[in-house]
């Protein structure tokens, strides 16, 4: 006797579940890759050049030793030095565009935390730690690149290294979340 | 189906999946969705991710309590109380604390505009300032006596530079007109003052300090002249005093916030206030053994009694507990005032203080620094007659909604129709601005500049300071300049001010010399440090002392309130958080739950529990409130504390405009008010009868009593 | 840098000086980023009030009169919404000796609230989302919360972290008085006092030993953070 197959074994619906879940599969694959590609941003900025220029980090980024954020240069301050600096290039003409609408340049932030996350910049640069650490090689990228997996291990994992009384109070949720 | 897919479509489908991922996750590419504008140019005074806090004046209602307004990246985000202010040193109302709902409000009006009042011919428009100020230079040029400018309380500098304005050109000088003014009887209060004292300033009680207080209607500690001036004195008067906890006695038909912190409530027939302060001065006087001053005599105790309701013996027991108080005190406004008899009252009372010799004592009475403008509503009837007569060519109309604030017997609104021109300022699209020819829209207060001169709640001679905190939002522009604006086109010279800031400097140059708290060898240096202090005040406390030169023989012709007839009752309404009204597009001040009835986002209707009993009533059953003047409907809250035979509506509600928030909710207790006016001029309600009758349907109230919610219990 | 003591945080309620006026809802709510819900969601019991006003009606007619009580979350030292989280999103802040409601960990099983004797936890039923521009008001220092999310008083834990942040980048400790959460800032009557109870000389630490203190269902023993005055006068203000 012929045993029916329940719906669910029949191939068709197999094949489809199977695309089903490689599709979601690869959807979620690429979706992680995009999140360490920089975005695209409205002018190609060479951190490499300023860096190599002897142009420190507080110079451009100063809130980041009194504040939360470390803030973004202003057009004014950019166009301070750029405009002793006669240097033709595309991305500069896109710059001088800029100045001469007095239009703000609309930057895409690539070091960012969620809502729910309260960093606070000028503790951790009171306490002696470099750039670098948390934003990678600026030196040597040309727009600043996404770190991989920023997310709170590797938070904690910095702060356990801490003294250890120091640690129940960087491990503590209120130090970051509210 | 499956070899229905080509690869083609089966990559289409990955980067679908892909995006929806990405998406959902809302991991590492949500920063492509954010984009960051910095500044083209750094302002000095702005420090990446760090506040900045502006001083400036609240104008949520005519107190002038400091501010100082914390923005970052230019915007407004909390209102915190300026803690060297002398009327509010650092603590804020609720009203207050809302002011960026108003900034920010969704529905306020963006641009100047020429609306038509809905006559087809004449459809509505935009238009440029330009043109704007263009219709006020022709509006000013009409004849001077057919002008008219109707303003609220606040703001001071622009009611003192339409002042000048009228002056110079020859027209009426400017009425003005609030409702939170007209409830609490501030006319009266003004005016008794002036019979008594001799100059028309407000009373400042020195509520702090005093031992027994006896309140007459006053609601200071929600309403009434400066809420949060009072309340701190409150606080201080419980647990501050080193010498004793303070005693309060309030005297008031239905019990209002004050009353129920009150340690006596004496609910006592509405419009018999003068009666038993009369009553109680006789006493107070033989008590103290001092002879009874002739106007006091007006009434018998026994009189007093049978007419209020008040036994006797309590009428005694009060009497001693106030005669042999070390800093005794009476307050009177509010209830005891809007009534026939609110000029007997506010004198008595004021005569009651002088009796046991407490003006210009610690926890006594003292003047305002400065002469307060009264809002009487006599004056607006006044110039509702002239409307009516087309003797008013051009009305302009700041900070006050007189189709929402005046009582709807008064007429305001058929006889604003026959006004040709009708110039409204307002900021939002209130009942009278949808009803006005052109709308030129004011700043928001936190965009404006200004003073205030804090009258009511400062314990010394203070101006308050209004600075811009954030750039204007929208095309708006200060009514002032406006003004100054369309005098100058108007082709003559009549104001010597080139512009508000101008203006303004003119008007503070002399408190310079007058021996403040900082000054400066000119004037631009002193700017700089009234914007930074949020204004000008003297670093000591210190208000001229009243002195009573003797009384009159009579206070004025007292008229017994009568009872209501069967079947109806005595109706009151009063202020509660909403204000003046203005208050009611906050979406904050509607969640807010009523202080007593923890009421949010509706109006109601108090009934005595008993009262309801007989007549069948329960909570939330709409019933219909009918006076000669109007009717208006509510759903039933059975309040506890209120006389059986008095019903209380809030007011603040019931907008047929105002934006989203505010628009059909409750009920416009204006609508069913006497237009009626006391001896000083003062809105007179108090003894207006109501009858009650069901309607047959409900609809519950948001409660926060009920923590589970009341939409379950029905 | 100064040696560094943990706080121990607490508020005083005076119900002597407190008048009911509500002036601290609204401080909090806008402090706080605390969303307005609307007339139906009230009547349904959702209003996300932080810190609400208690009012009681005790006597009959003409002596009736109300008692109004503020009550926000008690900061138990031993509190009964944080064993009952399955995802450890309501903990108790070592540091700051508080409970923390942790939104990104919520998943929203509002077993904490219905645990919660004060019942100090408010639940987002939904996005309340806000009109534009009415988002420019938001503070920056505090998470907007989305639906599925509890929520609850946090003694304004971003003020503390700010200003301990302050002190220190200043090398010195934290003054009494300085670290106000919005609703002390505001109270008109001055009812509200906060500061730090393990300083013995503290304004707070001092009104706590006052002989009118009490806590609310001190028999649960939960050892609650805010401490109550109760009111004195003829009915018990």
């Amino acid at each position: 006797m012929r045993v029916k197959k329940s719906w669910w074994q029949s191939g068709g619906i197999r094949i489809a579940a199977a695309f089903v879940f490689l599709i979601l599969f690869g959807g979620a694959a690429s979706g992680i890759y995009l999140s360490q590609i920089p975005p695209e941003q409205p002018i190609a900025f060479p951190h490499k050049t300023h860096v190599a220029l002897g142009a420190q980090c507080a110079y451009c980024h100063p809130a980041a030793d009194w504040g939360p954020n470390a803030g973004l240069p202003s057009l004014s301050k950019c166009w301070g030095c750029h405009q002793q600096v006669q240097k033709k290039s595309p991305e500069l003409e896109k710059l001088a565009g800029y100045v001469q609408r007095n239009e703000p340049i609309p930057w895409v932030p690539v070091a960012i935390q969620p809502d729910f996350v309260k960093f606070n910049h000028q503790p951790h640069v009171r306490a002696g730690i470099a750039c670098e650490t948390c934003h990678g090689p600026v030196s040597q990228m040309t727009v600043a690149l996404p770190q991989p997996r920023q997310n709170m291990g590797w938070c904690l994992d910095c702060h356990q290294r801490m003294r250890p009384n120091d640690f129940v109070r960087l491990s503590d949720c209120a130090t970051c979340h509210y | 189906m499956s070899e229905k897919i080509s690869r083609r479509d089966f990559l289409k489908l990955t980067a679908m999946g892909a995006a929806t991922t990405a998406v959902m996750t809302g991991c590492g590419p949500m920063s492509r969705y954010v984009v960051r504008r910095p500044y083209t140019q750094m302002p000095e005074y702005n420090q990446t991710g760090e506040s900045t806090y502006y001083a400036s004046t609240c104008r949520e209602c005519p107190a002038g309590c400091g501010i100082i307004v914390r923005t970052r990246e230019g915007r407004a985000l909390t209102i915190e109380g300026n803690p060297n202010h002398p009327v509010n040193r650092g603590r804020l109302c609720a009203r207050g604390l809302t002011a960026q709902q108003g900034l920010y409000n969704p529905d306020r009006i963006r641009a100047p505009r020429f609306q038509g009042r809905s006559n087809p011919a004449t459809p509505g428009r935009d238009l440029t300032w330009d043109e704007a100020v263009q219709v006020v230079a022709t509006a000013l040029q009409k004849p001077p006596q057919r002008i008219a400018f109707l303003l609220g309380l606040a703001p001071d500098h622009l009611y003192d530079l339409v002042s000048e304005l009228t002056q110079a050109l020859g027209a009426p000088p400017p009425l003005r007109y609030n409702a939170l003014a007209a409830l609490e009887g501030r006319t009266t209060l003004i005016e008794a003052v002036r019979r008594l004292f001799g100059s028309p300033a407000l009373p400042y009680f020195d509520l702090a300090q005093a031992e027994v207080t006896l309140a007459f209607g006053a609601d200071f500690l929600q309403s009434w002249l400066s809420p949060v001036t009072y309340t701190r004195a409150y606080g201080a008067m419980r647990q501050g005093n080193p010498r004793r906890r303070g005693e309060l006695i309030v005297f008031e038909p239905r019990q209002s916030l004050t009353a129920g912190n009150a340690d006596r409530w004496v609910p006592i027939v509405p419009g018999s206030e003068a009666h038993v302060v009369l009553a109680l001065g006789q006493r107070v006087a033989e008590l103290r053994g001092l002879p009874v001053p002739e106007a006091f005599r007006a009434v018998r105790p026994e009189e007093a009694a049978q007419v209020s309701g008040l036994p006797l013996e309590q009428l005694e027991t009060l009497a001693q507990t106030f005669a042999t108080a070390t800093r005794p005190l009476a307050l009177v406004g509010g209830s005891a005032l809007t009534q026939p008899n609110g000029l007997v009252t506010a004198q008595a009372v004021l005569a009651l203080n002088a009796l046991v010799g407490n003006l210009g004592q610690p926890g006594g009475v003292f003047l305002s620094a400065a002469a307060a403008t009264p809002t009487p509503l006599a004056e607006v009837k006044a110039l509702v007659e002239r409307m009516q007569a087309g003797e008013v060519d051009v009305l302009f109309i700041h900070g006050v909604n007189p189709l929402f604030e005046v009582p709807a017997a008064l007429g305001f609104e058929a006889a604003l129709a026959r006004v040709p021109l009708v110039i409204n300022f307002a900021a939002f699209p209130d009942e009278t601005a949808l009803k006005s020819d052109y709308l030129f829209p004011d700043h928001s207060p936190l965009e404006s500049f200004g003073y205030q001169r804090s009258l009511a709640g400062s314990d010394r001679p203070a101006w308050s300071a209004l600075q811009p905190v954030v750039v204007p939002l929208y095309d708006t522009r200060a009514t002032v300049d406006v003004l100054l604006a369309a005098a100058q086109a108007s082709g003559q010279a009549l104001l010597p001010y080139r512009d508000e800031v101008d203006f303004i400097q003119q008007k503070i140059l002399p408190l310079i010399n007058a021996g403040g708290f900082y000054t400066a060898p000119e004037i631009l240096t002193f700017w700089s440090r009234w914007l930074q202090h949020g204004g000008w005040w003297t670093p000591a406390a210190g208000l001229p002392t009243p002195t009573l030169e003797r009384l009159p023989a009579s206070f004025g012709t007292l008229t017994p309130p009568t009872p209501p007839a069967e079947g109806a009752f005595y109706l009151l309404t009063y202020a509660n958080h909403l204000g003046d009204g203005s208050g009611a597009n906050r979406p904050w001040l509607q969640e807010l739950p009523d202080a007593m009835t923890t009421v949010t986002w509706n109006s109601w209707v108090e009934i005595h529990p008993r009262t309801a009993e007989e007549l069948g009533l329960k909570d939330d059953d709409v019933v219909r409130i009918t006076t000669p003047y109007g009717s208006v409907e509510a759903s039933v809250y059975r309040y506890p504390a209120i006389r059986p035979d008095t019903l209380a509506i809030p007011f603040g509600q019931g907008h047929t405009a105002l934006g989203r928030w505010a628009e059909g909710r409750g009920c416009n207790p204006a609508q069913v008010l006497p237009a009626g006016h006391n001896a000083a001029g003062d809105l007179a309600f108090i003894g207006t009868t109501a009858t009650l009758t069901p309607t047959g349907r409900r609809r519950p109230l948001a409660r926060v009593e009920s923590k589970e919610g009341v939409y379950g219990e029905h | 840098m100064a040696e560094e003591r943990p706080a121990k945080w607490g508020l005083v309620v005076d119900l002597d000086r407190c008048t009911g006026c509500n002036a601290c809802i609204v401080a909090c709510a806008l402090e706080n980023n605390v969303p307005f819900v609307g007339e139906d969601e009230v009547a349904y019991g959702r209003a996300l009030y932080w810190i609400r006003t208690q009012r009681y009606w005790e006597g009959e007619y003409p002596e009736v009169t109300p008692t109004f009580q503020p009550v926000m979350c008690q900061q138990c030292g031993n509190a009964p919404c944080e064993p009952v989280c399955p995802v450890y999103a309501s903990v108790h802040s070592e540091e700051e000796q508080i409970n923390l409601a942790v939104y990104n960990r919520c998943v929203g099983t509002r077993y904490c609230a219905n645990n919660c004797p004060y019942f100090a936890r408010v639940f987002n039923w939904f996005d309340y989302e806000l009109p534009e521009p009415m988002r420019s008001y938001l503070n920056p220092d505090v998470t907007v919360r989305r639906r599925g999310v509890m929520e609850k008083c946090t003694f304004c834990v971003q003020r503390i972290v700010r200003g301990r942040q302050k002190a220190r980048a200043e090398g010195r400790e934290l003054r009494d008085g300085e670290v106000q959460p919005a609703c002390v800032q505001a109270c008109p009557a001055e009812a509200l006092v906060f500061g730090d109870l393990s300083d013995p000389e503290s304004r707070v630490s001092q009104l706590a030993r006052s002989q009118r203190r009490y806590h609310l269902l001190e028999a649960l023993g939960t050892l609650p953070r805010v401490t109550y005055l109760k009111g004195v006068g003829n009915h018990g203000g």
